[in-house]
């Protein structure tokens, strides 16, 4: 058995550490403060070449092992949790479906631009009156001669507002729930397809999240990204894992900057003649928020490695998903504590992070569903 | 236009660093970086490669560690690089550093050598100045420009308060300072590069170089004692209108704490 980073996965997380740290670390404020798509960074940044991460190098991408991109996230998410969730958005969910069922001609017109940035892409699952429950997806796709034609309201859009290509989660028939669904690929021009309402969001500001709106949208029939109809929670369960363990490496990269906030302070700080790294107080939550990051890391990496295997992950993914963010908001609560009063003052980073940690919460899926989930698993139907 | 870039990893300016009990030695926490002058040094080797061609060529002398601030140099764009390791250079101080490198540049054939102006971690700055009397290159420091043609270079210096414009034939050395140019971050291609590139490793044996030439034995001075800073004084007032207070200002800055 053997936990150590790779030689080559240390390099990588020392080049993408030492990258965000220039380039993303200093307008992570600006980002929270502006909550606007940090086109300027994005452009830069993704110039570099990073949102092909996980695609084979025969098509421009670093075809990275799992493992190696959890190492990614966690670091961009240090830098801004924000601007980490865009990039994610390109390099995963939003692009998956179309590198997996697309067409050449669709991969030249949408999956290799986004790989460079050039296309901003998203993924729609969540509508206003279902999120975990995606048997109770309303927006519709109809077969119309060799057109699709989707109908419905998508909420909690990540990139929404500025998606040139959207993964649109939709039945083809109702009565059929979860086994009527389908992912289609609609590009921004399209007629009928409109962003809707911007949501004002408590943290991971910078990220623009919002309503997309599918009025009579008519897609070609190659537009439907899945081998077979119907499949379509089929072919999500091949990313579910990862999507769970990326959430729980983000967790990790905002609970990181965190507590680099901690130590610095900690260490700095002086009260009653000493720096408060010197009360015992202050030590435990130090070697309280270590340890469970430590654990959240091991659980992130193990489960990564699985998925690497093709082992079966679906719990650890839970777990780790559950873990690291649970630690996440234990540490940025810490942090605040340790900072006392500065904490709540807009103008320090702590009050950031305890913000953004909040929406790993429910991206993805909220605890309490995620905890039945686990349950259900470990007990099995009884 | 071959150029060879020295470059030296040291620990990560945040690193922890404190004075061992007993005084004869550091403890740093395993941070590490590469040093950031020997950035500007190997940006500017990349940057020449890109007008005049050849290739970049990178050296370092340290543990098997440093590989690391080597595949970064790689994936920065260096064509080549190779580590000087051997057990025996541990605790080599200025003098026979410069000796080992020197060893290490004979074998190579070059028409320029960039390095940084000083490594931040000693901060001696003196081993570019030894590499060249080692092998008799003419040497410009504290460089932040430099022009390349006609087997040439002109480069300018920073001086106390001027900047000097030095014309040298090449092959020579040059060190860089800050200002002569912004490091550049890495693409993922050359990550890719870095992550699989075998960087090979030269000894004692490979330099032509005897056991007690190279570590403190063949060193030329000898570090006694660590001896803790002085701590920071408590902050201090400036009485005063706000014109004089500034003079007052200036001159402690100039004259007592002469930083600047």
């Amino acid at each position: 058995m053997d936990f150590a980073l790779t030689e080559e996965q240390q390099f990588f997380k020392k080049i993408i550490t030492d990258t965000v740290d220039r380039m993303v670390v200093p307008k992570a404020r600006e980002i929270d403060e502006k909550d606007e798509f940090p086109w300027e960074l994005w452009k830069d940044f993704t110039k570099l070449g990073y949102l092909g991460l996980r695609y084979p190098e025969e098509i421009g991408g670093m075809n990275a092992d799992p493992v190696t991109a959890m190492i990614f996230y966690e670091q961009i998410a240090r830098g801004s949790v924000g601007f980490a969730q865009s990039v994610i958005m390109n390099i995963l969910m939003g692009t998956y479906f179309v590198y997996r069922f697309g067409s050449e001609e669709i991969k030249k017109r949408c999956l290799y631009p986004a790989m460079k940035g050039e296309k901003v892409a998203t993924m729609c699952f969540t509508e206003d009156q279902s999120g975990s429950d995606l048997a109770a997806t309303r927006t519709t796709a109809v077969k119309d001669g060799n057109e699709w034609v989707i109908n419905g309201t998508k909420m909690w859009i990540t990139n929404g507002p500025h998606a040139d290509i959207a993964t649109v989660l939709a039945t083809t028939d109702p009565s059929l729930g979860a086994k009527g669904l389908n992912f289609f690929l609609v590009e921004k021009g399209t007629p009928g397809f409109s962003p809707g309402q911007i949501i004002d969001k408590l943290g991971c500001r910078g990220t623009v999240t919002g309503e997309l709106v599918f009025d009579n949208v008519r897609i070609p029939e190659e537009n439907l990204l899945g081998a077979e109809l119907n499949k379509g929670v089929e072919y999500l369960a091949e990313i579910l894992d990862e999507v769970r363990v990326m959430t729980a490496a983000m967790a990790m990269g905002i609970a990181q900057a965190a507590y680099d906030e901690g130590l610095e302070y900690a260490r700095k700080r002086i009260a009653f003649g000493k720096t408060i790294g010197n009360y015992q107080l202050i030590r435990a939550k130090f070697a309280d928020m270590a340890t469970e990051m430590e654990a959240s890391r091991l659980l992130i990496y193990s489960a990564a490695w699985k998925i690497k295997e093709k082992l079966p992950s679906r719990l650890e993914a839970g777990m780790a998903k559950m873990f690291a963010t649970e630690t996440c908001l234990k540490v940025v609560d810490e942090v605040t504590r340790i900072w006392g009063a500065n904490a709540f003052a807009n103008e320090y980073n702590p009050q950031r992070h305890f913000r953004d940690a909040r929406f790993l919460l429910y991206g993805g899926g909220t605890h309490e569903i995620l905890k039945d989930f686990l349950g259900r698993m470990l007990i099995g139907k009884s | 236009m071959d150029i060879l870039v020295l470059i030296k990893q040291v620990p990560d300016p945040e690193a922890l660093v404190e004075i061992a009990a007993g005084g004869k030695s550091l403890n740093i926490e395993p941070k590490f970086a590469t040093n950031l002058f020997d950035e500007y040094a190997l940006e500017e080797a990349l940057k020449i490669r890109e007008k005049h061609g050849g290739k970049v060529k990178v050296i370092s002398l340290g543990s098997a560690k440093a590989i690391e601030a080597l595949r970064t140099a790689i994936a920065m764009g260096a064509d080549e690089a190779v580590l000087i390791e051997d057990e025996s250079f541990a605790g080599s101080d200025g003098y026979n550093t410069s000796l080992v490198l020197s060893r290490a540049l004979e074998k190579e054939t070059f028409d320029i050598i960039l390095c940084g102006r000083q490594a931040i971690d000693a901060d001696r700055g003196e081993v570019p100045q030894m590499v060249a009397q080692f092998l008799g290159l003419p040497h410009v420091g504290v460089v932040v420009k430099l022009d390349i043609a006609d087997g040439k270079a002109v480069a300018e210096s920073t001086l106390e308060g001027a900047r000097e414009v030095i014309e040298v034939a090449l092959p020579a050395i040059f060190t860089a300072q800050k200002g002569l140019n912004e490091p550049r971050i890495p693409l993922i291609t050359g990550v890719m590069k870095a992550m699989k590139v075998q960087i090979p490793k030269l000894t004692v044996e490979d330099l032509g170089l005897a056991k007690d030439m190279a570590g403190p034995d063949g060193s030329k001075t000898k570090i006694l004692q660590y001896l803790p800073q002085k701590k920071r004084p408590a902050v201090q007032f400036i009485a005063g209108e706000p014109q004089e207070a500034a003079i007052e200002a200036v001159r402690i800055l100039a004259d007592v704490e002469r930083v600047i």
